[in-house]
């Protein structure tokens, strides 16, 4: 049995009131193309409706449906006719998965990943660099990795995103 | 004030190609744009960004008091960097309290956010060019039947993008017409790639990918122009893959808009570097010549 | 004060504004009946069958048309607008702008030899743009008064000063192109507004696809396309290719309950979808319909009942869920995309015909019309009416009935002009 947890429903409330507003309509399944495509697995009003109803673990520890599935088009955001910022409400759900510890998809723990060594999503390689060369194009100035660990430091990312993944 | 490039990780990193194709498109245009240090990633609006609320932010903000240093506009080549940058400032210039957390956070490496910079997609920029390049075209890409796809993040969430009509997208359109190619109309225009799904299911991302591509063939298309480097990916990857697994010949080439522009200013093909498309571009040289 | 008139103004000459109409002057009053088109009528004229009884709506409405016309105190003056108001209640004072009709109404017997000749192919809006009509026209075959008009934007002789052909073929010459617009005025002691309403133009909601796809038509349009009078004689047919439909959507809430068009619910649409699906079963029983919508709202007496026997005896299934995307397949059919909520199923379905419910949306110049009456208006643009005494305007002496207040059936405007007009002549009554 789902247990009720107010309390999450009321955190995500007030990071994102326009949850509230949601009246279970299903325009934003109606024009989901991963909602679609899984025949509705995936599919926004049923996470909105979860997180209406609290059901917490519906959500982070089984994730069912997939928040990981959005494709973030934010369709769903511009044909909602209640202003429900969905992608936003998700992002929320997202962010409590990784800090609670629960799994994620593993690609974007690598992107996490180089972004904590290289400041970047993706580094520039030697054969990129001397392609940019026969191009023609400047040399691209490597980031100040010490900012970068300054403010993720400030910001404990690399704590909350869990890169061992024990969980 | 002037614009300076915010290049992103892709582009840089992966398609290098594309940028210079942007960068001699703006200069053909007679537009100067500066090149700006040590940015980091945007962070990624579809990956690292929907990890944690206050890194994205603290990055974002980062980024964005480089560009207040050195007082330069941003001019976004990625449509995902556009978004994330454009979502950042939305917040800092509407949310006292956040904008107070965010420049704490900031002040351990000396910086303050202001808010006095802008940020533009490359081709909102182009778009308001669009009667230079116009008078700039030497060689119109006539006969040639371009599907364009604005993708997501061009437009959406149109509260933060504020530029073009989410729903019903016309700038990309128009600006495929202003070097006399013409833009096709196919039903699926609206709809995502399906990249960013990737990190998460590959097979689903390739079947929003294929959705694409089959309503771009029952249009017509000669080939794909998009202005993001993700989508970029989506389609010059992966094609072939979708052809492996459904017995399906999809060969559409894939351009930036800015490597369509060039080509109708007159800009050499190698000067663009179109060999290093997956795609072989030649049957549209063929076709524009 | 000065004289107390015992003389009502009832502005729009639709249902409510009939209804209040007849209701005043078999009380004795005198009524000025005001309105804008050429024919009285209003939005019941162009409807097929009205809920839920499905009565034709011209056959209810024609006597009405009939008796306004012909009642000693009620004085019509069509093509007529407001332009100006001065005065306190017992005593208005109403400048009345009244176009040109170009045609004499005492000698035009309805006889339609001037609409056979006339060159002219203009877009019919009673019938919304379906077919054409002619630069002399009636709106429709039982419209009041029963007497054709010029359209002078689109006449030869004033356009090219040429044609004056309808001149020569009237036997009665009726026709007149001297006639000039009048302005005058009248004195009443009350007024009551009955303008009506617009319809939400859906173009807007591009994943919708009207206006790109043949098959998708709005509600009202679907009711001419299967009225007899309208312009497929009664025979349901689709635009694209013509072909009989077997497989009909309709979609409820469109442009209404949203925040981004009207936040408001329009009321009847649940109502009239279910009305409009049983009539195409009624012509063709093959004709299968899905309704999708985000709740029933079926709230008048009966109405519950009526969609039950819609979902019985109709073929009629509904579908909980609103669509937000529309494509279109290469024979032009339309693919619905929906969530099917009662099993979270997302899919996509083929039907031959679209129908989209829009909503009732404020007259386009009823802030206009406001400003001269000196009357409020709400946050959707409809005249403001007192929470306590809905018939009241924010004006002493002004009232207001039917859907120029908010969205309503005809019923419910029925019942509201009765009640305007019991309001409008306590005023004039007092002394």
């Amino acid at each position: 049995m789902q247990m009720v947890d107010f309390e999450f429903r009321n955190e995500i409330i007030k990071e994102n009131f326009s949850l509230n507003y949601c009246y279970q309509c299903g325009t934003c399944s109606s024009s989901c193309p991963v909602a679609f495509i899984t025949n509705g697995e995936f599919n926004p009003r049923k996470i909105i409706e979860q997180s209406l109803l609290g059901l917490k673990d519906l959500l982070i520890k089984d994730q069912k449906p997939n928040v990981w599935l959005c494709c973030t088009c934010h369709m769903c955001v511009e044909e909602c006719p209640q202003n429900v910022f969905l992608t936003e409400i998700f992002e929320r759900i997202k962010n409590m998965i990784v800090l609670i510890g629960e799994p994620y998809p593993e690609t974007f723990k690598m992107q996490a990943k180089s972004i904590i060594e290289n400041g970047l999503a993706i580094p520039l390689s030697q054969p990129i660099i001397r392609r940019r060369n026969q191009l023609g194009l400047p040399n691209v100035e490597s980031v100040n990795i010490n900012e970068i660990n300054k403010l993720l430091k400030a910001t404990n990312f690399e704590k909350k995103v869990n890169l061992l993944g024990e969980s | 004030m002037s614009y300076s490039y915010f290049l992103g990780c892709v582009i840089p990193g992966r398609l290098p190609f594309l940028e210079i194709s942007a960068r001699k498109t703006f200069e053909e245009i007679g537009m100067k744009v500066g090149d700006q240090a040590k940015c980091s990633c945007c962070p990624d609006p579809t990956g690292a960004a929907q990890l944690d609320h206050e890194t994205f932010l603290a990055l974002g903000a980062r980024n964005l008091c480089l560009f207040e240093e050195s007082n330069n506009h941003i001019l976004s080549l990625c449509s995902g960097c556009t978004e994330s940058l454009k979502t950042v400032k939305h917040i800092l210039d509407n949310d006292d309290e956040k904008k107070k957390e965010i420049n704490s956070n900031l002040k351990i490496i000396g910086k303050t956010y202001k808010g006095d910079i802008d940020i533009k997609h490359f081709a909102e920029v182009l778009y308001e060019n669009i009667k230079k390049i116009k008078e700039k075209v030497k060689k119109p890409l006539k006969d040639l039947k371009v599907a364009g796809h604005p993708g997501c993040h061009y437009l959406r969430p149109s509260e933060i993008i504020n530029w073009d009509d989410p729903l019903n997208p016309k700038t990309l359109d128009e600006l495929i017409e202003a070097i006399g190619a013409d833009p096709i109309e196919y039903d699926m225009k609206n709809d995502c790639c399906g990249n960013p799904v990737e990190k998460t299911d590959k097979e689903i991302s390739l079947s929003m990918l294929e959705s694409k591509l089959k309503s771009m063939k029952e249009a017509g298309a000669d080939c794909i122009a998009c202005v993001c480097p993700a989508c970029y990916q989506q389609f010059d990857f992966n094609q072939r893959e979708i052809n492996k697994n459904n017995n399906t010949d999809y060969n559409f080439p894939v351009f930036y808009i800015t490597e369509l522009i060039a080509l109708a200013l007159g800009i050499n093909t190698e000067e663009l570097g179109l060999n290093f498309h997956r795609i072989k571009v030649n049957d549209v040289l063929q076709k524009i010549n | 004060m000065g004289e107390n008139l015992k003389r009502v103004m009832v502005i729009g000459g639709g249902i409510a504004g009939i209804q209040a109409s007849l209701d005043l002057a078999e009380r004795g009053i005198v009524v000025e009946l005001i309105e804008k088109n050429a024919c009285i009528g209003g939005r019941m004229a162009q409807l097929d069958k009205t809920f839920p009884t499905n009565d034709c709506s011209i056959c209810i409405l024609a006597p009405k048309l009939a008796e306004c016309f012909r009642h000693p105190n009620i004085t019509l003056h069509t093509l007529s607008e407001i332009k100006n108001l001065s005065g306190q209640p017992g005593n208005f004072n109403v400048k009345i702008f009244k176009k040109a009709r170009y045609v004499k109404e005492d000698e035009c017997i309805n006889c339609g030899v001037c609409i056979e000749k006339c060159p002219m192919r203009v877009d019919d809006e009673f019938d919304m743009k379906l077919r054409k009509r002619r630069a002399i026209y009636i709106d429709y075959v039982q419209g009041v008064p029963s007497i054709m008009t010029i359209d002078r934007e689109n006449c030869l002789f004033f356009t090219k000063d040429a044609c004056r052909i309808c001149e020569k073929v009237c036997e009665r010459e009726a026709i007149d192109f001297d006639q000039k617009d009048e302005e005058f005025e009248l004195n009443v002691g009350s007024i009551i507004v009955a303008t009506g309403y617009d319809i939400f133009e859906p173009t807007s909601l591009g994943s919708l696809g009207y206006g790109r796809y043949l098959n998708v038509v709005t509600a009202l349009e679907f009711e001419r396309l299967i009225c007899a009078s309208g312009p497929l004689g009664g025979h349901l047919k689709r635009p694209s290719d013509k072909n009989e439909p077997k497989k009909l959507a309709f979609i409820n809430c469109v442009g209404s309950r949203d925040i981004k068009n009207n936040p408001y619910c329009s009321s009847c649409c649940c109502m009239y979808t279910t009305k409009e699906a049983m009539i195409a079963y009624e012509h063709d029983n093959e004709i299968e319909t899905s309704i999708f919508y985000i709740d029933l709202r079926a709230a008048g007496k009966g109405f519950r009942e009526y969609i039950q026997r819609g979902e019985n005896d109709y073929a009629i299934t509904y579908i909980k869920g609103k669509v937000a995307k529309i494509l279109e397949d290469d024979q032009k059919n339309p693919l619905i995309f929906y969530e099917d909520i009662n099993t979270s199923q997302v899919k996509q379905l083929k039907y031959d015909l679209v129908v989209l419910a829009t909503p009732m949306v404020p007259k386009k110049d009823a802030g206009e019309l406001a400003k001269i009456l000196g009357i409020k208006i709400d946050d959707y643009n409809f005249f403001k009416a007192n929470s306590y005494h809905p018939q009241k305007s924010s004006k002493e002496g002004i009232f207001l009935c039917g859907a120029c207040r908010e969205p309503m059936d005809i019923p419910t405007s029925v019942i509201d002009a009765s009640g305007a007009a019991a309001k409008a002549a306590e005023i004039v009554m007092r002394g």
